[in-house]
Order: C-alpha cells, then structure tokens, then sequence
C-alpha cells in the first residue's frame, strides 16, 4: 500500500506521534545525564542513544508532518500537551538515579523493539521500511540496557537492591506503554499495524521476564486496564507542562526561524 | 538537557565509599573503516567486560565515522616489547633489509590495474617507489 486513505489518515499519525513522542520525550530525559552517568565510557554511550531517540522522533514525525502537511519541527515543537501522545513513563524525571534510568530505558526499549518488530510487516510501505531502518538500531538500545540490568542485578550491593527498587516501582506505570492511541483499531484492521493473535503485552512480559530472571532479580507487570485513560490520548501527569515549556522556549521564541 | 541538572547535588568527596571504578578493567579498540582494510587502534575504553566493552566501543568510537567492525581487547591479553629494553629495529646498519628500491611496478601492473597501483603507491608506499 503506497497512500493512505483518508479515513485512516488521522489514525495513523496518532500511531506515528505516540512513538514519537515517547522516543522524543524519552531521548530528552536521557539527554540530562550527560556529563552525569556513572562512568565515562557510559556518559558517552547513554548519550549517543539519546541522540538516536531523538533521530528516530525526527524520522517518525517527518513522516506524519508528511501526512498532515506541516514540518516535523512544528510537530515537535508547537504542539499543546493535550496533543502529545507520549506514554506517562517516558514523562517523569528518572531524578537522576541510575537504576530509575536503567530501569526506566529497560521498559521502553524493550517495547519499542516489539512495537517497530510488527510495524516491520505493515502494508504501508514507507512505514514498514522505516520501521525496519529503526528496529535494527533500536535492537542496539536493547542489546544496551540488557547488559546493564544483568550487571546491576549481578553486582554488588547495594546495585541489585536499588535497580529492583527501580523494577518494582515503574513496574506500576510501565504498562502505560501499551495503552492503543485513539482509532489504532482502524490501521489494525486495515493492516498497517498488524494484528497479532496475542498482542503486545505478553511478549513484552515475557522478553523483560527473561532478562529480570537473568539478572536474579524480580518483575510483577500486570497488563494495563482496558479503560484506562493517559498520555497516549493527551491526558499526562503533572510535570508534563513544565517539562515541555522548557523543551520548547528556545524553538517559542522564533517559531519561524530556520534551523 | 533540562534545569533539574540545576538542581542535582553532586557527590562531594568522601560520599562515595567504594573506589569509582572498582571492577572495571582496560580494553584496547581497534576499527575498521571498510571492508578488507586493516583495523587501527582507535583508543581504549575500560569496561566491566568484554561485551560491555564492545556497546562502549561501538558508541565511543564507531558513530564519529562510518564504520564497518570493532575489535576490543582486554590489555592484560596484549603481550608487547618494552621501549627501553626490547631492540626491534638493529642498532647496526642493516638498512639494506628495507623494502625500498624494488623496481615492481610493472610486475604490479600484471596483475592489478593501473589505477590500483597508482592509488597504492599514494597511500602506502610512495617513498620507496
């Protein structure tokens, strides 16, 4: 399928926005630890990985800034927070703790993958490329965050008690991650988010599972209530406007300006 | 990067009551920049071990240029001479051991274009032809 039809245009940029904004949100948050993390070999790492987040953001909302007909900076940058389809995790400040950071990247990585892994078999074209170019490097996000959960969890105190803090903690919002974005039942349907017979939260469960078990440590993730109401249809905690007036001053104050 | 790093106390001196990098060793990277070249010594990374050292050379070392393999390795496995005490190059004349003054361009020719040998002899051996 190379066009979209136009009773699933506005469906599908609400899926393109809300892995955007959670790689956009999430790759800001990372960014603060530059010059912060642990070791220097990982200030760098952690931050080159933001920069991805942030790299596969643009390429994603390019593609909806196509469909709309607007800019991807636009999109970024001039939206409301009600507009904004970002999962409450990748919201909240990590307050510089190490393990919340892990942890936090351990959750969104790993359902990233899954979510870019079945947008690889889309019938929109563009978007199953795309998504292919993305989950290969976000494989490398994976491969990242893994070997730090098995390291913390294998070392020494106090490093396997605070990442299973960190676990235990997010294991309550994580599953925000997997509320639908508003119409997700259309681009289902038509194929260019295809279905699969178990959904997202069983395999997710069960890859963070292993790794969890791996790093002899514990996870309890229940999947998300089906009425539930949050980020992914604009409703966000209350650090959201904060974060995003200070995200957005520099572009506010020359909205017009060429970067 | 947002003003909650405004906010942030860093640990003075004293807070930390392990040494920072307890168990961490030495790794030497070596990139490769494409296909069938050799691997160059990039720098070196410390790391809790091998595969971690490899996520760190990939990010340290591989995203400032295309690049197309890493090899790290852990130092203690590197066995080396010593500058002062190992003799490598003669101290006596032996100069006439070194490649130069071979007239081989035209057996070069035979069997590789000339372009190959023209772009060769710019990079590696343009003194000695």
């Amino acid at each position: 399928m190379d066009r979209i039809t136009d009773d699933l245009k506005r469906p599908l940029v609400d899926l393109l926005l809300s892995i955007a904004d959670d790689k956009f949100i999430l790759g800001h948050r990372n960014a603060d630890w530059t010059g912060l993390a642990p070791m220097l070999e990982e200030d760098i790492a952690f931050s080159s990985l933001a920069q991805d987040e942030i790299a596969h953001a643009t390429a994603l909302y390019q593609m909806a800034a196509g469909i709309l007909g607007t800019t991807a900076d636009k999109l970024a940058f001039r939206r409301t927070p009600e507009e904004y389809r970002c999962a409450t995790i990748v919201e909240m400040s990590d307050d510089f703790n190490w393990a919340t950071a892990i942890c936090r990247n351990f959750f969104c990585d790993h359902f990233d993958l899954l979510r870019l892994e079945r947008l690889t078999n889309s019938a929109y074209t563009a978007l199953a490329q795309l998504a292919g170019r993305l989950a290969a490097e976000e494989k490398i996000h994976v491969d990242h965050v893994d070997s730090w959960m098995i390291r913390l969890g294998r070392g020494w105190e106090p490093a396997p008690a605070r990442v299973q803090a960190a676990l235990n903690e997010l294991a309550e919002i994580a599953p925000t991650l997997l509320e639908p974005p508003p119409g997700l039942e259309k681009l289902e349907k038509a194929g260019i988010y295809p279905q699969s017979r178990s959904g997202l939260f069983e395999p997710w469960r069960d890859v963070l599972h292993d790794v969890v078990q791996s790093a002899g440590l514990t996870l309890q993730l229940h999947p998300p209530s089906p009425s539930a109401i949050g980020g992914r249809q604009g409703k966000h905690g209350p650090g959201f406007v904060t974060m995003l007036d200070e995200l957005t001053e520099v572009f506010r104050i020359e909205p017009e300006a060429a970067w | 990067m947002s003003r909650l790093r405004d906010q942030l106390r860093l640990p003075g001196e004293g807070d930390l009551n392990l040494p920072p990098e307890t168990d961490l060793q030495p790794f030497e990277v070596f990139i490769q920049l494409q296909r069938g070249k050799p691997h160059a010594h990039a720098g070196t990374v410390d790391a809790a071990d091998a595969a971690m050292a490899l996520q760190f050379a990939r990010e340290h070392f591989g995203q400032d240029q295309a690049c197309v393999h890493i090899w790290v390795v852990p130092r203690e496995a590197m066995i080396g001479t010593e500058y002062d005490k190992d003799v490598i190059s003669r101290l006596t004349d032996r100069s006439y051991k070194y490649a130069r003054g071979y007239q081989v361009r035209k057996r070069w020719e035979q069997f590789r274009s000339k372009k190959d040998v023209d772009q060769y002899e710019k990079e590696d051996l343009k003194e000695f032809f």
